[in-house]
């Protein structure tokens, strides 16, 4: 076949397939490569690239992922460590009990005489196999410890809580050493075993352990990363608030992140010991975590094969291409008879190099060697050109958007006090919304209009007062439950997740709804994958509420769209949550007459399937179009209320909005 | 010695200690209180400044300590000194928020921090690579003197830290508190933008706060090599984390803090090690930068609330 | 999942890197046959100078018997590795078991010299063991390598191969506590070691000894030896009011305990082990701080031997520093290498890993130090730990390690 006859067989098979055929030809090569390259140092290299690897697959969970950057990742790859090393090492040796007698049938222990010729002790002999798990739960625990405290904490500051506890956990390893062997380390951990046959020196089966391991984790990663899970998580990387209020628990979340990636350092710490058969404290110090940073900050924060990439070339870097490159210098420096070049040792500046590395790519390359690609549809000419077309209701029930309750009252809002230290934005502020209403709130810039909103959706906490919803009283309830009992809303200032598509953002509002796990992402049983395809169709038919605008847009990141599209994105988001209360607040904002009066007619026609909706407006003809009843709000207090009509014309208002006076002005043009 | 005579002693190692953190934090709380920035490099750049006084003092022909100078040389001397290691600290604290923060002063995220973390192993490197792993001796010109108080000692050298480290932070603290520049600085800690639109040159501003913070570190380098008579290239790292620590102890962004979180500091590095034990100090400081981080973020005098989107 | 171009990166990348594998640095052609020893040092970090000397040590003798021909037929090439890493900024395990590795792996080494630390020790000798490579280190101290106890860990192969050229810290520390409280007559100690491997071990041994022989231990703790102030523990330690203090640990904390202790605790007597023997007491610290500290090695000191100073003036025109006692095992655990390898080629048999470990153990070899022979355990026999005492000698330069360090005397042996 001639050249231009492959290439362009080649490209007639799909993208999906030729991913796949490369994924295997690299799966080929990582298994043939001990045949090939018969060096057991080499190989040993390798080994420790995969096991670096794994850690850098772990670290990219909790800072790619979910955007919390831990900046003592290598706390937990020393406690998966010591886990197994103290259990299957001579290191403990407690006095032999009956207490131990079901632990040796079971083959975790087993039975010595003691050191010259005492009591029998314990000997610990925990297997490699079973070790796996069990330290990747225990470091996962871990994760729970070490992150709780960091929950309410941003960004800078988190890291630096995680660099405390990564400091601290290989001084405690240290100074305990009757458990740890302390500074001299743990000697004589037993290597791994299959059948009777042990590991041994030689590399090569550890190998392809680590390579097994490699190979399991990105499999776990990208699971969960395209599964609702992955999403979760990049919501809250994006727009914590905005994660809160689409009903993603937070704390929940956070910590998942933190203990799954904690049990990939652990399980790597039982490789890594069991291959080593040594542990001391200096192999878990700050400079290991700064490494694996520098590991996936080059390959690319975000992207599973990136920062498996840059893993190995950073660990291969430093235990093997440098020193042969050193060795090149040397012999050129022979060969033209200088001195310097003889003597060079590039060793010994591999850290100077990652220091230049996180520079460079920080200033550079921000998205590092791999970036954390969203595949992006583009949209053909045609799409582009296409003229607009309004959408319709049809085929949207309101069991698509919310179901239909028997409250006579949706919401009640009871003398809501909310003070900011001196200032007091809202002032026993009390509101009803009737079920299947639609009630305004107007008021001048800072009367306390967006505080109200973020009071009802728990994003604010009140001083006094309770909001009750359904008859229940909601005042003390995170976001997420809030969320969870059918209040979504949409935010002034517009808080897209800017990195995700369209189609990713209204399935993160759909997110309280969803059922799939952490288990049920990874093995994908029928269930959940009825439940994603359903949960896209349940998009799509929100989308088409607005026409040809959103619905060939669905693959596209939200940032590059515009503003009216995004505004409308927001609505379609809380929508797919499936509340029974909308909050809007100003939706028609930095919209033309002809989009707002749009707008105004879907709101209408959504009120008319059932949907209550409490609206925050600035123009008053949606006001009047739109709303049953009207409150007013000037400094947090409410000064009218009553249908569009009479609050038009009622003089606190017009003070309000108009100024003293300009009442007399007012009364001047009554008459007219 | 009595008990009295002994926490005395400890007492007065104690604010050794501290004026060294507290002269270190002050410097890294300026940059935060502007640009809300945790910038590991500072703590390198004390080490790089301990290093310019090293080199300086030895132009002079001194070494060890065995060349004493008084008087009016030895005034001359340090004040030269001190002069080089401050320029040449500030000058490098302006070159690193130059080249490698101001471009991404309107990224989000960690990518600033993650950036000093480079800096800072760059620093470290160099010089490690350049001058090798040993310790220096330091040039003292200062002659040893001691003092009685009851049974403990007090050095001459101690009350020289603390006479430079309160005149550097008085210094500071009438600049920003008096001078049009400080309360450009200040504006512009609260409130960039604002600032901007009245007229505030922010990135001079910004400019002038990397200059004195690192100039700062320069002098607590040099003062370091004077007070231990020796340096190295990790000194940076040891007592950088405790001086960050006195930093968050005593209210990042707080002037006043920094001091006070350095006195603090250095006090329970003392105390922990003479009633507990040398071995636990390092996890017992940590776990109070975890503890206030968690429990009171805003330490004790902060104003700024660590919320950063 | 990744893009096709990332793919294509991936798959490169591999490719490279087994290339790179393959194509290594050209070996010498030479027409007398080659055998490899290794050197496994320090070379980064914190302990690099001593390394260099130890390091240098070996190749003299190499280099020496290359020139003389003294394996006829054969030519011995020395191949060094670096077990210390930036990151670890001293010896890493992890790099330490990649060199054995390398070592093991490669067909034409049948012995090596190193480590210098024993934490790298305690890597390599399980791998050295199945891989039935001989090690001869000159410098690392720890007793646990050669302890029977420990040989299912150690040398799980069953032979010993690790040997050594300097005795262990079985005696280091507590022929020091034998001096002190016979000689010295020191009735209370103060102990401190540096958190490391070796300072642990060292102190702990001496604090054992320093009981047994009645010296009253006034309390224990730790420094950190990146740390610059220890006014703190020292403060603590003063009022206890200990005729002596004991600091096992390296010379990073050492200097600045010397120039502390100086003025704290300036009549205590103080000593250390061989991790304070070297230039930098006298520089780094310097006098009057260094004046009157006590410091062992694990060796006979030789450095003063009349019959040593050609070596001595050799070694130093060559290399450019003078050697420490730590260079002159260094060369005579190469001696051995050289001995036993000569030894088989004599017999006609090929040299080979097993047949060289063999005559290694049945050695006994004259060298600098005197005859080196090993015990079944691969210890060496001779059990001397040297006492000097750092004491100002102005007729010579500060940094002159001969003449600064005053040589004692052998320590009692317990």
């Amino acid at each position: 076949m001639s050249p231009a006859g492959l290439v362009s067989a080649l490209s007639q098979i799909s993208p999906a397939r030729r991913r796949q055929g490369l994924t295997g030809l690299v799966l080929i090569a990582a298994l043939l490569f001990p045949v090939l390259h018969a060096n057991d140092a080499d190989i040993d290299s390798m080994a420790n690239a995969a096991a670096y690897a794994t850690l850098a697959l772990g670290l990219n969970i909790v800072v790619g992922f979910a955007g919390l950057l831990d900046l003592g990742y290598a706390a937990f790859f020393a406690i998966g460590a010591y886990t197994y090393g103290i259990l299957s090492s001579y290191q403990l040796m407690p006095p032999w009990g009956a207490f131990w007698e079901p632990l040796q049938t079971l083959g975790l222990v087993a039975r010595m005489p003691g050191e010259s010729g005492g009591a029998d002790v314990v000997h610990f002999t925990l297997s490699f196999w079973l070790a796996l798990p069990f330290s990747a739960a225990v470091a996962a625990l871990f994760g729970v410890v070490f992150g709780a405290p960091t929950l309410r904490l941003k960004g800078d500051y988190l890291a630096i809580v995680t660099l405390g506890f990564g400091e601290i956990v290989p001084i405690v390893v240290r100074n305990c050493s009757g458990l740890t062997g302390g500074a001299a380390g743990l000697n004589g951990v037993a290597p791994p075993r299959i059948d009777g046959f042990s590991f041994g020196v030689s590399a090569t089966p550890y190998y392809y352990v680590a390579i097994a391991m490699v190979a399991l984790l990105i499999f776990v990663s990208g699971r969960l990363r395209d599964s609702r899970i992955g999403r979760a998580w990049m919501a809250i990387r994006e727009d914590e608030i905005a994660a809160a209020a689409m009903g993603i628990n937070r704390t929940q979340f956070k910590l998942l992140a933190f203990s799954i990636g904690a049990a990939f350092g652990g399980m790597t710490g039982v490789f890594y010991v069991a291959k080593l058969q040594t542990a001391t404290p200096e192999m878990f110090g700050f400079p290991v975590s700064v490494m694996i940073l520098v590991m996936i900050v080059f390959g690319g924060i975000g992207s599973v094969w990136g920062v498996v990439l840059g893993a190995f070339i950073l660990q291969l870097l430093q235990s093997w291409w440098l020193q042969d490159m050193t060795q090149w210098l040397h012999a050129a420096g022979r060969l033209v008879g200088n001195a310097w070049l003889q003597r060079i040792d590039l060793v010994p500046s591999i850290e100077l190099i990652f220091g230049i590395i996180l520079v460079a790519m920080m200033l550079f390359r921000r998205q590092g060697l791999i970036p954390a690609v969203r595949p992006q549809a583009a949209l053909s000419m045609d799409q582009q050109q296409a003229a607009v077309r309004r959408g319709g209701f049809s085929g949207l029930t309101l069991a698509g958007i919310g179901g239909l309750s028997h409250h006579a009252m949706a919401l009640e809002i009871r003398g809501i006090t909310v003070r900011f230290g001196g200032l007091t934005a809202l002032n026993e502020v009390s509101l009803v919304v009737p079920q299947g209403s639609v009630v305004a709130v107007i008021g001048p810039n800072g009367s306390g209009k967006s505080t109200l909103f973020n009071t009802i959706t728990g994003l604010v906490a009140a001083d006094g007062g309770s909001v009750i919803f359904h008859d229940e009283d909601i005042t003390r309830l995170p976001p997420h439950a809030i969320l969870a009992r059918g209040i979504a809303r949409t935010f002034q200032n517009l808080r897209l997740f800017p990195n995700l598509t369209v189609m990713e953002n209204a399935l993160i509002g759909q997110h309280a709804r969803l059922r799939t796990g952490v288990f049920a992402a990874i093995f994908r049983p029928r269930w959940s994958r009825v439940e994603e395809v359903t949960a896209r169709s349940r998009a799509m038919q929100i989308f088409a509420i607005f026409g040809n605008r959103l619905t060939p847009r669905v693959g596209q990141m939200v940032a590059g769209l515009s503003y009216a599209n995004r505004r409308r994105i927001e609505i379609a988001r809380a929508l797919a949550s499936q509340p029974t209360l909308l909050l809007l607040d100003e939706p028609t904002a930095g919209m033309n007459p002809a989009e707002t009066l749009e707008l105004a007619e879907q709101v209408k026609s959504l009120n008319q399937l059932g949907l209550t909706v409490l609206l925050i407006e600035h123009k008053l003809d949606v006001v009047t179009t739109l709303a049953d009843t009207v409150y007013v709000l000037d400094h947090g207090e409410v000064i009218a209320q009553g249908s569009p009509a009479d609050v038009r014309k009622d003089e606190a208002v017009l003070v309000a909005y108009l100024g003293r006076n300009a009442q007399a002005a007012v009364a001047g043009m009554a008459g007219a | 010695m009595t008990t009295f005579d002994l926490l005395l002693q400890q007492t007065i190692n104690g604010l050794s200690l501290g004026a060294m953190y507290a002269l270190l934090a002050l410097g890294f709380t300026l940059v935060y209180g502007i640009l809300e920035l945790i910038n590991f490099s500072h703590f390198n750049v004390f080490m790089v400044g301990s290093f310019v006084g090293l080199w300086t003092l030895q132009s002079f022909g001194l070494s060890g300590q065995d060349v004493i100078l008084t008087g009016l040389p030895l005034a001359g001397v340090l004040l030269v000194a001190f002069a080089v290691t401050m320029l040449a600290t500030g000058a490098l604290g302006v070159a690193i928020e130059r080249l490698c923060l101001r471009p991404l002063r309107d990224v989000k995220g960690p990518a600033a921090m993650i950036t000093t973390i480079g800096v800072s192993y760059i620093l470290f490197n160099v010089i490690l690579l350049s001058v090798g792993a040993d310790q220096k001796n330091y040039p003292n010109p200062l002659p040893t003197v001691r003092f009685q108080l009851a049974g403990a000692v007090l050095d001459l050298r101690v009350i020289l830290i603390w006479i430079v480290a309160l005149a550097l932070m008085a210094g500071l603290w009438l600049f920003v508190q008096r001078s049009r520049l400080g309360k450009a600085m200040r504006a512009t800690a609260q409130d960039p933008e604002a600032a901007r639109m009245m007229g505030v040159d922010v990135d001079r501003v910004i400019v002038i706060a990397f200059f004195a913070g690192s100039a700062l570190a320069g002098a607590g380098g040099l003062i370091f090599g004077l007070y231990y008579n020796y340096t190295s290239f990790l000194i940076g790292f040891t007592t950088g984390l405790r001086a960050f620590t006195a930093a968050v102890l005593g209210g990042i962004g707080s002037v006043p803090g920094a001091m006070a979180g350095g006195v603090i500091i250095g006090m329970i590095e003392a105390m922990s090690g003479q009633f507990i034990a040398t071995a636990w100090t390092d996890v017992i400081i940590f776990s109070i930068l975890v503890l206030v981080l968690v429990f009171r973020p805003t330490g004790l005098f902060g104003r700024l609330a660590p919320v950063k989107s | 999942m990744m893009s096709r171009r990332a793919a294509i990166t991936v798959t490169v990348c591999i490719a490279v890197a087994a290339a790179l594998g393959a194509v290594g640095p050209g070996q010498a052609i030479a027409a007398d046959q080659v055998v490899k020893v290794g050197i496994d040092a320090s070379l980064t970090g914190a302990d690099a100078e001593s390394a260099a000397r130890i390091k240098n040590g070996a190749l003299l003798a190499f280099d020496e018997a290359n020139a003389k021909g003294e394996i006829p037929g054969y030519r011995i090439e020395a191949v060094t590795y670096d077990d210390g890493t930036a990151t670890a900024g001293q010896y890493d395990p992890a790099q330490a078991a990649t060199n054995a590795r390398k070592m093991v792996s490669d067909p034409a080494m049948v012995a090596a010299v190193g480590p210098q630390m024993s934490g790298a020790g305690k890597a390599m000798a399980p791998i050295l063991s199945q891989g039935d490579l001989a090690i001869i280190t000159p410098a690392s101290t720890n007793p646990d390598l050669t302890d029977p106890r420990f040989a299912a860990q150690y040398r799980p192969g069953g032979k010993p191969i690790y040997f050594r050229t300097v005795t262990t810290d079985n005696f280091q520390g507590p022929n020091l506590a034998n001096y002190w409280a016979d000689s010295l007559h020191v009735k209370s100690v103060y102990v401190l070691d540096d958190g490391g491997a070796f300072g642990v071990g060292l102190a702990d041994a001496f604090q054992k000894r320093a009981e047994q022989k009645g010296i009253k231990v006034l309390g224990r703790d730790r420094l950190d030896p990146k740390a610059p102030d220890y006014a703190t523990i020292l403060t603590k330690i003063k009022p206890l009011n200990p005729d002596a203090l004991y600091y096992g640990g390296v010379m990073q904390g050492g200097i600045k305990l010397a120039k502390q202790g100086h003025d704290i605790l300036p009549k205590a007597i103080k000593g250390g082990g061989d991790g304070i023997v070297g230039p930098e007491m006298l520089t780094a610290a310097g006098f009057p701080a260094a004046e009157g500290w006590y410091a062992t090695i694990a060796s006979p000191h030789l450095t003063e031997d009349v019959k040593l100073a050609d070596w001595m003036k050799e070694y130093k025109a060559k290399f450019g520093f003078a050697p420490d006692d730590y260079a002159v095992t260094a060369y005579d655990a190469a001696l051995v290498i050289i001995d036993a390898i000569k030894r088989v080629a004599a017999t006609g048999k090929p040299v080979t890993r097993d047949a060289v470990r063999d005559a290694i153990q049945d050695a006994s070899v004259p060298t600098l130090q005197g005859e080196v022979s090993f015990d079944a355990n691969g210890d060496l026999k001779d059990r001397t730990v040297s006492v000097f005492r750092i004491k100002r000698d102005p007729n010579f330069p500060s940094d002159d390690m001969v003449h600064q360090y005053m040589y004692i005397g052998v320590a009692p042996a317990s």
